[in-house]
């Protein structure tokens, strides 16, 4: 499949004064259309640095990440880990940020409030809802700042860290449906059985480096689980097992 | 959200009018007396000044605030509280003291406006550093960094009173207190209501952008907001819209910080509607404080107007610090 996005020779360096960090290492990577991909990986393993070049946000110290997914807020979309919002919109203004009042743009904004359960709580401030309800104001509008999934990519960093099961459940389903629509999903995970149940692809990360990179169910094996968190893994989750029946 | 919008309206009409109404008159003795009074021919070109002048310093004011919060992403940003308009008010008393020592003439200095720019850009650069380097940009230690640089160029502005001739000390002094000239100079208020207008319209144009702006950086890149020349814009706007304010009528305090907030309770958080009742907000705070000054007499004449801001906005910056620090949504007013 065509990929949307492609890592050729990609590192990352921050630097401080006195020391400099290899957040990645030679980054080879492609994210095909009607994929998704997860990217799993120890804590400072690099998988939100990746994300955020993925996003445009960030530029790489070496290498170049190429996008068919052109430099447009409509194309592409990216959820991180620990967003804020500074002002206390509502749901549903928060959602439509970025977005006009056209029937088209205000339909899509209706859509992502029901990919997320959050129709029936439009008009509740942002601020007054649990962390939760938040991470999934903020996917829903990415979802919704997406013209059309076709040929678009959606980033997400830890999407599933703070939903409950059936809600987890709820924003697999609409992640699922964006890229059978042919968008590509990359998201980052800890959850190595969540991830394997979502995604079809995934890469493994270990200090900066690629340890594995493939089909889901080969990269997240528990061989090479345990080199990635450098611990012995027996079993891949307690998460996906409670939601297979649903997923 | 259309007829509160219209409310607004309404109340700028009705404050023009009321304040076209009071102020200064003679009796048929020729003596001065102040309070309701229908307009003359004599007293109405005054009086429709003093309008004209609080309304731009308002509107200028309100969005200056507006464009500042914006920018720092902080309810407690303002002109004021980010020592902006000590800092002009400081650009000011150095022109005008170098003016008075060396004999170079005010207007090959700058003049007042550009020397309320100069010092307006000097403050809001150094209060950035100074709460970046502290805690990187947090809200409260940002209007620390503000009011205390603020005392410091408050203070440098009173010093240097001391070195201009006595007869320009006392105009510098009750130019430093606030006030809407009733005679201003007509080009210097057509010139800001151009800059105004201006401002407000790049403002709304740009209402979508102030929007996005108020997510996370990333996410708000993500979505296509260029943050640095954004913000780069934002800075450029509230200083320039701060220094031209106090330029015209000196360092009137809280209004940048008052009419945001006042906006957001009436319209709500969306910028497209925001940036408009800011300006209007803007607008009745300042009217509303000259004409109440205008009923004012402590027995040496009408109060300054920044008086009667700094004594309304003082107890709303307390709150709104207090509601700050227990941990609140202090942008749901």
């Amino acid at each position: 499949m065509e990929p949307l996005i492609t890592f050729s020779r990609v590192c990352m360096h921050f630097s401080t004064r006195s020391v400099i960090t290899n957040a990645l290492a030679d980054i080879d990577a492609s994210f095909a259309r009607g994929s998704t991909t997860a990217i799993v990986g120890a804590n400072a393993s690099g998988k939100s640095t990746m994300l955020r070049i993925a996003a445009g946000v960030l530029a790489p110290s070496t290498g170049r990440v190429e996008s068919s997914a052109v430099h447009s807020a409509l194309k592409r979309a990216f959820v991180p880990q620990r967003g804020s919002c500074a002002a206390d919109f509502s749901v549903e203004e928060l959602v439509s940020l970025g977005t006009s009042t056209r029937c088209a743009e205000q339909a899509r904004v209706e859509c992502a409030l029901d990919a997320v359960g959050l129709a029936s709580r439009r008009a509740v401030r942002y601020h007054s809802l649990s962390g939760g309800e938040q991470q999934r104001v903020r996917v829903a509008r990415a979802i919704a700042q997406i013209a059309s999934p076709n040929g678009s990519v959606l980033l997400l960093d830890e999407p599933f860290s703070s939903l409950d099961p059936a809600e987890v459940a709820r924003l697999v389903r609409a992640l699922r449906v964006f890229a059978q629509e042919g968008g590509s999903v990359i998201l980052s995970l800890h959850d190595a059985g969540l991830a394997r149940e979502v995604a079809h692809d995934a890469i493994a990360l270990r200090m900066g480096r690629v340890i594995a990179h493939g089909r889901a169910h080969e990269v997240l094996s528990p061989a090479i689980l345990s080199e990635v968190y450098a611990h012995e893994m027996l079993e891949a989750s307690t998460t996906a097992r409670w939601l297979r029946p649903t997923l | 959200m259309k007829w509160r919008f219209a409310l607004l309206v309404a109340l700028v009409l009705l404050l023009a009018l009321a304040r076209l109404s009071v102020g200064p008159h003679l009796d048929g003795a020729g003596a001065m007396h102040f309070g309701v009074a229908m307009p003359t021919a004599e007293t109405l070109p005054f009086r429709a000044n003093a309008v004209a002048g609080a309304a731009v310093v308002g509107l200028l004011l309100g969005l200056a605030g507006l464009a500042l919060q914006a920018l720092l992403r902080n309810p407690l940003a303002s002109p004021y509280t980010l020592g902006v308009s000590s800092g002009a008010s400081f650009g000011v008393a150095c022109v005008l003291a170098i003016a008075a020592t060396t004999g170079i003439s005010t207007q090959a200095l700058g003049g007042e406006f550009g020397g309320a720019v100069f010092g307006a850009a000097l403050s809001l650069v150094l209060v950035w550093m100074l709460a970046k380097r502290a805690t990187g940009r947090d809200g409260v230690a940002l209007a620390l960094a503000g009011i205390v640089l603020g005392g410091v160029m408050s203070s440098g502005a009173m010093l240097l009173e001391q070195i201009v001739p006595r007869g320009l000390r006392g105009d510098l002094l009750a130019w430093m207190a606030g006030r809407i000239p009733e005679l201003p100079d007509p080009s210097a208020l057509v010139a800001l209501w151009i800059l105004g207008v201006l401002a407000l319209i790049v403002l709304w144009k740009a209402a979508h952008l102030l929007d996005l702006l108020m997510l996370d950086d990333d996410e708000a890149a993500a979505a296509g907001v260029r943050l640095a020349s954004t913000r780069a814009g934002l800075f450029i706007i509230g200083g320039l819209l701060a220094a031209a304010a106090v330029s015209f009528a000196g360092p009137i305090g809280f209004v940048g910080l008052v009419a945001p907030h006042t906006a957001r309770l009436f319209i709500g958080h969306r910028h497209r509607l925001l940036v408009p009742s800011t300006a209007l907000c803007g607008v009745i705070v300042v009217l509303s404080a000259d004409l109440l000054r205008q009923g004012l007499d402590v027995g040496t004449g009408r109060l300054p107007v920044g008086v009667i801001t700094a004594l309304a906005g003082g107890p709303f910056f307390l709150w709104l610090l207090s509601r700050s620090r227990r941990g609140g949504s202090e942008w749901n007013l």
